[in-house]
């Protein structure tokens, strides 16, 4: 349950972006750019018709999410058939359970993990640790992110707010060697000291990019090789795989990743796409003898019964948070949660359940533009849910009001706004009135309008003048 | 009678109801007034239902909806009967032609709300896809920064609006970076998240400004409204001008008073 | 071991899946597409609808077609081709790479290759010895196919000898036919097959964690070559 110490001001946004670095934001600014001009170059180099294409993924994804009790079964019952073990949590905790439960009929003591918000969400890595069992991620961002015990600011680029001197520092710290600031020492540093991690771990853990139902097959996408090794080098594989990641059809995986990494990264396909349907092959010496799938709900189910349902159709690409104008001046941090930018401030009040009232302030940090769903490889409304989402927060009473902070446009403003919108008489009477406004002192002002003075020169009231003229206009 | 998709060469005096915007009457008489001016040099007969007020976006992007459905009924009230609709605003037409089909999703009268919606226009996209009319008369020798505001995504408004500058002798309309970068307005996300909304909108500024515009235009005074007003605070020199008052003048400069 | 356990929460877990389906009134039935939306179209600079289809149309026609065009692919992807295990050796040799694993089936095409007079000395092992994962240069392992719209390599279980040859090894060498190479992303995905562990592999391992700046060579090979014979 949500304590008032959960309660976040209203513009808790705006004040972390207002006190973050300058060094910060350029960082996650420039790097958002560039990542919205690859994928804006591409995708218009390869296809006549982008839109057209973003419209069909989105149909397919939809499609699959209004149909996935035909669709999750067909899933499992391929993937049994080829030897997987198939599992279902409701919840983090009992994904957690699961993972712990393999792990310790293994008699696991270390793990190596590819990059999975799944496994974010649920915080798995803390609670291996608790439970005696060595976690290490082996994304490169995320394992800086692990070893300076901080958190990724972006789905895709999980260290876009850091400079090359803040990894050197970190990589030193931890004992990788002296600080050297290349980016190419730094990734070879990375790679001797994973590359012992790898050989040495007991399982492997990743997520999944996307599951056929028709083939059962664990689509992963990356571009390191890091999930290929947590593979090649462990006989046991577990992948935590949220239930919205399925897709009708092999064909239909086609279609996706034809946007996939095109929307995230400006290439065609990333390096290795991985499609896993069980344990090694026979006659394969490398790869994991066990593979087990666990399928978690953690609040999904809750989200598809809603009228947000179609944030369920994302993908991960972090192309809305690389086009969205607030994500570039905010960061990913500001956002609170595993998920940030436009998908974030959708997904995470809603996966929060019961304490959505803790992250209601997220969509109202928006202006609206609608630049994400411009960018959406499956085309999802993300402005409409946004505003949905106001109106929710306003009717259930759950704004993020902390006891010391009351939002600019206090709750129940437009209500009063309403009563003289609705009364012509007082409407005109408020074009005749509103230029005294601009006579009050600005301490003497109604917040609103204090705020607009501090970054705007007032426009001159001219309330009534053109009915003035109109009238005038049409005695002549 | 059809509202849309009609070109016609030289239109007959047609009915219009004008929805002036609340921006409009508190703050900016002039764009009204042009929005009047050319639509009737282009032959149409122009209403103004004296009791109009606001299309409802303030309470609905507030997520108030039960005080935006009772200002936008009003404003149905106001507007009801077959007359086109035309709004120099983006962002006040895609509120009812969009917007205003989410805010009655369960309502009963949503029908009404459609049939509003289907006969309304923001002004440049009547001008050049309701009337049919591509070339503006008149001359205007001016380096134009045009900015598409954000609720001319999924339309034809910035096309339409660009169409009718280009073709106005002596104007060059030159593109400037990040075009598609929001100015930071947004309404009540202006105060809510004023440095935010303050960084965009500089942004904005310094773009627009590094290729030496003579003007800024747009169709919505808005975007304007917060893009001059910051511009002013910072001290930086940024004529601008909506889309309604480039066209009327420039008909003042062909000769052609209204 | 099955746990009893296990089957309820099962099926709390379907008839909540269930319930939330049923809770919205509108259903988007399966969109129908034809193969021509799955493939990219390289539009030509001028950008017309004929170059596109021009486009298209050839780099799906012959095996010549297919192979130019992967190769293109493959390079712009920082990959390398060759068509002669001479040649390679040669390459391999230049790059300092002296030892390295060899997939037994394939050893004698390279045997006969270091055999030839004037080829430089490289010494291949034909088993993998994980404790010295890094004492390997390369690893020559087979291919399932190729992708030429992509300049993408495929392996799976069933071609490759091992797994960490393919990957640990700082240098990979896939090894196939040019009747071997898809067309398409679509014609791939269409030929998965049965192998519980296909890879595409898209030029050497990379990321661009650090500052956005492109690094090769991460924890897979920093050199993708394909030997086309």
């Amino acid at each position: 349950m949500s304590t008032n110490a959960d309660r976040h001001p209203p513009d808790a946004v705006d004040r972390f972006a207002a006190a973050q670095g300058d060094d910060r934001r350029a960082a996650v600014r420039l790097g958002s750019k560039a990542g919205h001009e690859k994928r804006t170059e591409i995708l218009f180099r390869d296809y006549a018709d982008p839109d057209e294409l973003r419209r069909l993924a989105g149909a397919i994804k939809q499609h699959a999410l209004d149909h996935l009790d035909v669709y999750l079964p067909r899933a499992e019952a391929q993937l049994r058939a080829h030897g997987a073990q198939v599992h279902f949590a409701a919840d983090a905790v009992e994904a957690r359970d699961h993972v712990l439960a393999i792990l310790r009929a293994r008699g696991a003591l270390g793990v190596v993990k590819s990059k999975s918000m799944v496994t974010e969400e649920i915080e798995l890595g803390p609670f291996l640790a608790r439970h005696g069992i060595e976690s290490i991620e082996t994304d490169l961002g995320e394992f800086i992110v692990q070893i300076d015990d901080d958190h990724p600011s972006h789905i895709v680029k999980p260290i876009i707010h850091k400079n090359r001197r803040e990894i050197a520092n970190s990589l030193e710290r931890h004992g990788l060697g002296p600080y050297d600031d290349t980016p190419e020492v730094i990734t070879r540093r990375a790679r001797a000291f994973l590359r012992n991690k790898y050989l040495s771990a007991d399982a492997g853990i990743t997520g999944a990019n996307f599951v056929s139902a028709e083939s059962g097959r664990l689509v992963l996408v990356t571009n390191e090789g890091n999930s290929r090794f947590c593979l090649a080098a462990t006989g046991c594989h577990i992948a935590l795989v949220g239930i919205e990641k399925i897709v009708p059809r092999d064909r239909d995986l086609g279609v996706l990743l034809n946007v996939l990494a095109r929307s995230a990264t400006g290439q065609q396909l990333s390096v290795y796409t991985e499609f896993l349907r069980g344990p090694r092959a026979p006659g394969q010496v490398d790869g994991p003898e066990e593979m087990h799938v666990i399928f978690l709900d953690n609040g999904r189910t809750g989200v598809l019964a809603s009228e947000y349902r179609e944030i369920l159709r994302c993908i991960r690409c972090g192309a809305c948070l690389n086009v969205c104008p607030v994500y570039r001046q905010a960061s990913g941090h500001a956002y609170r949660g595993v998920y940030s930018g436009p998908v974030g401030a959708v997904l995470s009040p809603l996966l929060a359940g019961s304490d959505f009232a803790t992250l209601s302030d997220l969509p109202k940090a928006s202006s609206l533009c609608g630049a994400c769903n411009e960018v959406c490889p499956v085309d999802i409304p993300i402005p409409d849910l946004l505003l949905r989402l106001r109106d929710r927060a306003q009717r259930a009473g759950t704004t993020s009001v902390s006891a010391d902070a009351t939002p600019t446009v206090p709750p129940g403003a437009m209500t009063a706004w309403a009563e003289v919108a609705t009364r012509p008489w007082a409407w005109k009477g408020a074009l005749a009135t509103g230029g005294l406004m601009n006579h009050l002192p600005q301490a003497l002002r109604p917040k609103p309008l204090r705020v607009w003075g501090q970054n705007h020169v007032q426009a001159p009231w001219r309330g009534g003048a053109f009915r003035k003229w109109l009238a005038q206009r049409r005695r002549a | 009678m059809s509202a849309r998709g009609a070109v016609n060469q030289s239109p007959p005096p047609r009915r219009v109801s004008l929805m002036a915007t609340c921006l409009c009457d508190a703050f900016f008489d002039d764009v009204a007034q042009a929005t009047v001016e050319v639509l009737e040099h282009l032959g149409c007969e122009v209403a103004f239902p004296e009791d109009q007020t606001c299309c409802a976006q303030p309470a609905f992007n507030a997520g108030e909806w039960d005080s935006a459905r009772r200002v936008a009924r009003h404003t149905l009230g106001v507007f009801r009967g077959d007359d086109a609709v035309v709004v120099p605003s983006g962002s006040c037409a895609r509120m009812v032609d969009h917007g205003a089909l989410l805010l009655f999703e369960n309502e009963p009268d949503r029908p009404e709300v459609e049939g509003l919606a289907q006969r309304t226009w923001e002004l440049c996209d009547f001008i050049v896809r309701g009337l049919g009319v591509t070339r503006w008369p008149g001359r205007l020798k001016a380096r134009v920064a045009f900015h598409r505001s954000c609720h001319s995504r999924g339309t034809r408004y910035a096309e339409s609006a660009l169409a009718l500058l280009r073709s106005i002798d002596g104007v060059e309309v030159v593109p400037f970076g990040e075009g598609e970068q929001c100015c930071g307005f947004g309404g009540t996300f202006s105060v809510g998240f004023p440095h935010i909304s303050r960084a965009m909108g500089t942004l904005k500024i310094d773009h627009v400004l590094a290729v030496k515009p003579d003007l800024l235009v747009s169709a919505d005074s808005s975007c304007l409204m917060h893009i001059g007003g910051l511009a002013d605070r910072l001290g930086r020199e940024m004529q601008r001008q909506h889309v309604a008052v480039v066209l009327r003048d420039a008909l003042k400069s062909s000769g052609t008073a209204a | 071991m099955i746990d009893r356990s296990d089957d309820a929460a099962r099926a709390r877990f379907f008839a909540r899946v269930s319930e939330a389906v049923g809770a919205r009134p509108t259903k988007r039935p399966a969109p129908e597409y034809g193969d021509a939306i799955a493939f990219a179209r390289e539009v030509a600079t001028n950008g017309t609808a004929e170059a596109g289809a021009r486009a298209t149309a050839s780099d799906s026609a012959t095996a010549e077609e297919r192979l130019a065009r992967f190769r293109e692919r493959l390079e712009a992807a920082h990959g390398r081709l060759f068509t002669d295990a001479g040649a390679l050796i040669s390459w391999l040799a230049a790059q300092g790479a002296r030892h390295g694993y060899c997939d037994p089936v394939l050893a004698p095409v390279f045997a006969a290759a270091l055999a030839r007079p004037g080829a430089p000395s490289l010494t291949l092992e034909t088993e993998l010895e994980r404790a010295r994962i890094d004492d390997y240069r390369f690893g020559i392992t087979r291919a399932a196919g190729a992708i030429a719209e992509t300049g993408t390599i495929i392996i799976d279980d069933a071609h490759t000898s091992r797994r960490l040859a393919a990957l640990a090894p700082w240098i990979h060498v896939a090894v196939f036919a040019p009747a071997q190479i898809h067309a398409h992303v679509a014609d791939a995905i269409a030929a998965l097959g049965d192998d519980p562990n296909v890879v595409w592999c898209t030029g050497p391992s990379k990321t661009a964690d650090v500052e956005g700046i492109l690094i090769e060579g991460v924890h897979g090979p920093g050199e993708q070559i394909a030997l086309v014979v």
